[in-house]
C-alpha cells in the first residue's frame, strides 16, 4: 500500500514540476544541438548529479559496499553482445523519442495539459507495454531489467 | 533612518525573496534537483525498490500498471517487478494528474491537436518497446546512470547518439 501512495504523490510532484518547467530528459541534447540552448541541459545534469550524490549519501548511511570501484554490483552487461544490444536499442529508443517531440516523461505532461497527440502516443506506450511483456519479452529474454 | 522606512526596506525585501522562490518551479535545474533527491528517496525508503534504482520511470513504471491491470481482471500472469506486484505503482497516473493542476492552475490547459496522431501512436509503440529492451526511459537511465550502474551509462551515450542522429536529420530534411 505505501508503494502505490508514495509514488502517486512522486508522479503528482514530478508532474507538476515538469508542467511549470517544461523539462524533458531528450529535449537538453536536442535544443543544444539545434539552438545552442543549454537550459534544459543543466537540468539533466542537475538531475544526474543529484541521483547521484543522493545513492552516495544512501549508501553512507546504510554502510553497505558500493560494488567494485564507481561501479554498483550486478550491473556490469555481460557480453560484448549485451553491449551492441544495450546500444542498438537506446539509438532506436533515442531516434523515435525525439522524432514523436519529447520523452515519456514529457509526453505524460503533455497529456495533462490537454495535447492530443500526446494522448495517441500513450495509448500506442500502453498497448506496446502489454505487447512486449506478452509475446517479445518472453522470447528475446532480457539482458537489464 | 526611521523605524517605519526600516520596516518598509524588510517588507520590500521579504517580498523579493518570495518572487524569487515562486520563480523556482520554472527552472530545470530546480526540477533535477528535486526529482533526484526525491526519486532515490522514494526508491530507497518508501518501498518502490526491488529492481535498484526504481524510483522514478515512467516507462517501467507503466509497464507494471497496465500488466498489474491485465493480471488482475484477465487472470493472465504477465510480468510484473517486485515492487509493483501487490499494490499497483501510480506513478503514471500522478504525473499526467499533476501536469493537469499545474496547467489548470496557470492557466495553461488548452486542448491542442497538432495533428499526425497515428505517427504519434506509432511512435509511442516503438518507444515503449525500446526503452523497455534497454531498462528505462530516458529519465530512468540518468537516474540508474547516477546509481552507478554500467549498463545505464552506456544506455545514456546510446540515447544521446539517438537524440543527435534525430536532430541533425531533421534539420537536414527541413532544410531541404
Amino acid at each position: 500500500m505505501i508503494v502505490s501512495i508514495s509514488s502517486l504523490a512522486l508522479g503528482v510532484i514530478v508532474g507538476y514540476l515538469g508542467q511549470r518547467s517544461r523539462m524533458c530528459s531528450i529535449g537538453g541534447v536536442r535544443d543544444y544541438v539545434l539552438v545552442r540552448d543549454t537550459g534544459l541541459l543543466k537540468g539533466a545534469a542537475a538531475l544526474l548529479v543529484t541521483s547521484w550524490v543522493g545513492f552516495g549519501i544512501v549508501r553512507l548511511i546504510s554502510g553497505s559496499d558500493i560494488g567494485h570501484g564507481l561501479i554498483a554490483a550486478g550491473t556490469t552487461p555481460s557480453g560484448v553482445g549485451a553491449v551492441v544490444a544495450i546500444l542498438v536499442g537506446a539509438i532506436v529508443l533515442g531516434v523515435f523519442a525525439t522524432l514523436s517531440g519529447a520523452c515519456p516523461l514529457r509526453q505524460h505532461v503533455l497529456a495533462g495539459q490537454g495535447r492530443i497527440g500526446a494522448w495517441a502516443f500513450l495509448a500506442g506506450f500502453y498497448l506496446a507495454a502489454v505487447v512486449y511483456t506478452s509475446w517479445i519479452s518472453p522470447s528475446i529474454g532480457s539482458w537489464v531489467l | 533612518m526611521t523605524a517605519g522606512t526600516a520596516a518598509h526596506e524588510r517588507e520590500r525585501i521579504r517580498a523579493d525573496i518570495g518572487q524569487r522562490v515562486r520563480r523556482w518551479p520554472r527552472s530545470p535545474v530546480f526540477y533535477g534537483i528535486v526529482v533526484g533527491a526525491l526519486a532515490v528517496i522514494v526508491g530507497e525508503y518508501l518501498g518502490v525498490s526491488p529492481p535498484a534504482a526504481y524510483g522514478l520511470c515512467s516507462a517501467c513504471h507503466g509497464r507494471d500498471l497496465a500488466d498489474w491491470i491485465i493480471n488482475h481482471t484477465e487472470g493472465k500472469n504477465l510480468f510484473v517487478t517486485g515492487a509493483g506486484v501487490g499494490w499497483p505503482v501510480l506513478t503514471v497516473v500522478g504525473l499526467v494528474v499533476g501536469s493537469f493542476v499545474a496547467a489548470r492552475r496557470n492557466g495553461e490547459f488548452s486542448s491542442i491537436n497538432l495533428g499526425a496522431n497515428v505517427r504519434q501512436f506509432g511512435f509511442g509503440a516503438v518507444v515503449m518497446g525500446a526503452a523497455l529492451f534497454v531498462g528505462g526511459c530516458p529519465t530512468r537511465i540518468i537516474i540508474r546512470t547516477g546509481y552507478g550502474d554500467l549498463a545505464g551509462l552506456i544506455a545514456l551515450f546510446g540515447v544521446a547518439a539517438g537524440i543527435v542522429m534525430a536532430t541533425l536529420s531533421m534539420r537536414w530534411v527541413a532544410r531541404r
